[in-house]
């Protein structure tokens, strides 16, 4: 007669052909212990005697008191469940996430900049509206009104010619810290943003070296957050990774036929190589840009070795023998 | 004064007009739904517009086969809002085997799965049952379905072929837009229902417009 080991959740059990239980090692009653402790191999039993066991468990547990009713047998298999669970999120959860969070916050960053940029100009051209055209760049301007507050004060080549005569009105003490503290707001959301993307193409670097060359960081870390990390990106067809980010196009097209045209990029158009190209050649070097990255995505996911220096002079090969070529 | 009426179905009641279940766990709130203490019963407002029996209910289900006691295997269990009422209707007797492949909404359901005690979660593919098959004790009750796939209507029968008793009840919320975007709803239901008709025998279904947009809700018996 054969004796089998078989491993429940709530201890082991020793059964023999007949579906005789001959003894019972209960676990202790500890949801962390035990779904440690379910993890450890034991031999197979037949699965006819598992499940046997698995059906009448409940029983089982009742007859060797390891619980006092259904509703305690049931709680305890929850939160072993529920602790097989955490651990196996510790596991699967893997960095490419940390590649997502950092590019869409820099998105984000850059929406809330704009915003509030196009606040201040309006707020502090009141004062000193000639500023606003003269000085284009959004950091400058915002650098120039925390560094000097009120338009007397400001001492700049390209605005002093316009501080006396200027048609803005006066602003009282409060009202200039008031803005300036705007101002200075704006400045620490643009060193945040600048602090992310450092972040975000070391993190690159680390877990998509050869994807992060060949479609530049931006591109990258943009393609990854849609794609919805590394893993999933590694498993797409090019033809997918082309037209990431250019979904509604897509579905228009593919409902209509006759009305629309595919698109023939997404998110890729942001790649010097497609943006900087004759718009009858886009579509092409698109479809060569995004092989490319397919083939990257799945190297860096499965093997990390590093091949992008080749891969990226081969396209730029392609690309070129593509600009020459007549249609 | 609140007025309560029963409903057709076991463990679900109107209160004041809104359907609700019996809290499991008095005080507790799931999803933000509003609690009402009535009697010494704290019922539970299920919302219609975030989840789907409810819904399927609202737009005139007859069949919904939920019991005290049941074992229920749910796949796309997702953060819990519809399995917490599940959960009040079939008691600390009953057990539900809620499969999740995305770990964030379990961020959410962990929590709630140790209160209740009748929520076993597992993170798995429900495409691949073997993975799972250890953690579920023998078979179930009902198989319930939700989640917006291309392949749903297989998972859901290659789960009931090995979890689901004879003559176990299923349902599915088909999602007509995760099967196929380009073709109308009604052609897409029709090639599910005629596969689904293979296996079970379907007792009721019901469109959940406009609390989910291309989505049919169906209520099947199996035939074996």
């Amino acid at each position: 007669m054969a004796l089998y080991k078989v491993k429940t959740f709530i201890g082991i059990f020793t059964i023999d052909d007949n579906k005789k239980v001959i003894s019972f090692s209960p676990f202790p009653k500890d949801p962390i212990l035990v779904a440690s402790r379910l993890k450890d191999e034991v031999d197979e039993a037949p699965e006819e005697i598992e499940n046997f066991l698995k059906e009448n468990l409940l029983r089982y547990a009742l007859e060797y008191k390891f619980v006092k009713n259904q509703a305690e047998f049931n709680q305890f298999l929850t939160e072993v469940n529920s602790e097989i669970a955490k651990q196996k999120i510790k596991e699967i959860v893997s960095r490419d996430v940390l590649i997502i969070h950092t590019n869409n916050a820099i998105e984000e960053l850059d929406k809330s900049i704009n915003i509030f940029i196009e606040r201040l100009r309006e707020w502090y051209s009141l004062h000193f509206p000639e500023m606003d055209k003269v000085i284009e760049d959004h950091k400058t301007f915002a650098k120039l009104i925390e560094k000097f507050g009120n338009r007397k004060d400001i001492d700049d080549k390209r605005l002093n010619q316009f501080k006396e005569k200027s048609m803005g009105i006066d602003f009282t003490q409060e009202d200039i810290e008031t803005v300036k503290a705007l101002a200075t707001t704006i400045i620490k959301l643009y060193e945040l943003r600048e602090r992310f993307s450092n972040y975000l193409s070391k993190l690159l670097k680390e877990i998509a070296p050869n994807f992060s060359v060949i479609a530049g960081d931006v591109v990258a870390a943009k393609l990854i957050a849609k794609a919805g990390g590394l893993e999933r990106l590694a498993r797409m067809p090019s033809s997918t990774i082309q037209l990431l980010g250019a979904e509604k196009a897509l579905f228009r097209f593919l409902k209509s036929k006759e009305k629309f045209k595919s698109p023939k990029f997404g998110l890729i158009y942001n790649h010097p190589l497609i943006k900087s190209a004759p718009k009858d050649k886009q579509g092409k070097i698109a479809r060569l840009l995004s092989s490319k990255l397919s083939i990257a995505a799945r190297i860096d996911y499965y093997s990390k070795e590093y091949k992008a220096d080749k891969m990226k002079k081969e396209l730029e090969e392609r690309v070129k023998e593509v600009l020459v070529a007549k249609k | 004064m609140v007025k309560i009426e029963k409903t057709k179905f076991y463990g679900i009641f109107k209160v004041d007009g809104n359907l609700a279940t019996v809290n499991l766990v008095p005080g507790e709130k799931v999803y933000g739904e509003e609690l009402i203490k009535e009697k010494n019963v704290e019922y539970r407002y299920w919302d219609y517009w975030r989840s789907k029996p409810a819904a399927a209910i609202k737009n005139g289900l007859k069949i919904l086969p939920l019991e005290k006691g049941m074992n229920i295997l749910y796949l796309g269990i997702a953060n819990g809002t519809t399995a917490s009422h599940f959960s009040d209707i079939i008691g600390k007797e009953g057990l539900i085997y809620g499969v999740e492949i995305s770990e964030r909404p379990f961020r959410e359901l962990l929590p709630l799965v140790e209160k209740r005690g009748n929520i076993v979660p597992i993170l798995s593919n429900a495409r691949k049952p073997e993975d799972y098959e250890d953690q579920i004790l023998g078979k179930v009750d009902l198989v319930y379905e939700d989640v917006a796939t291309e392949d749903q209507v297989e998972i859901l029968i290659r789960n009931c072929e090995k979890f689901l008793k004879s003559e176990g009840f299923a349902i599915i919320a088909i999602k007509s837009q995760s099967i196929d975007v380009t073709r109308p709803p009604k052609e897409v239901y029709d090639e599910c229902l005629q596969k689904l008709e293979k296996h079970f025998e379907i007792l009721d279904k019901v469109k959940l417009d406009p609390y989910e947009k291309f989505h049919l809700f169906v209520v099947m018996k199996s035939k074996k």
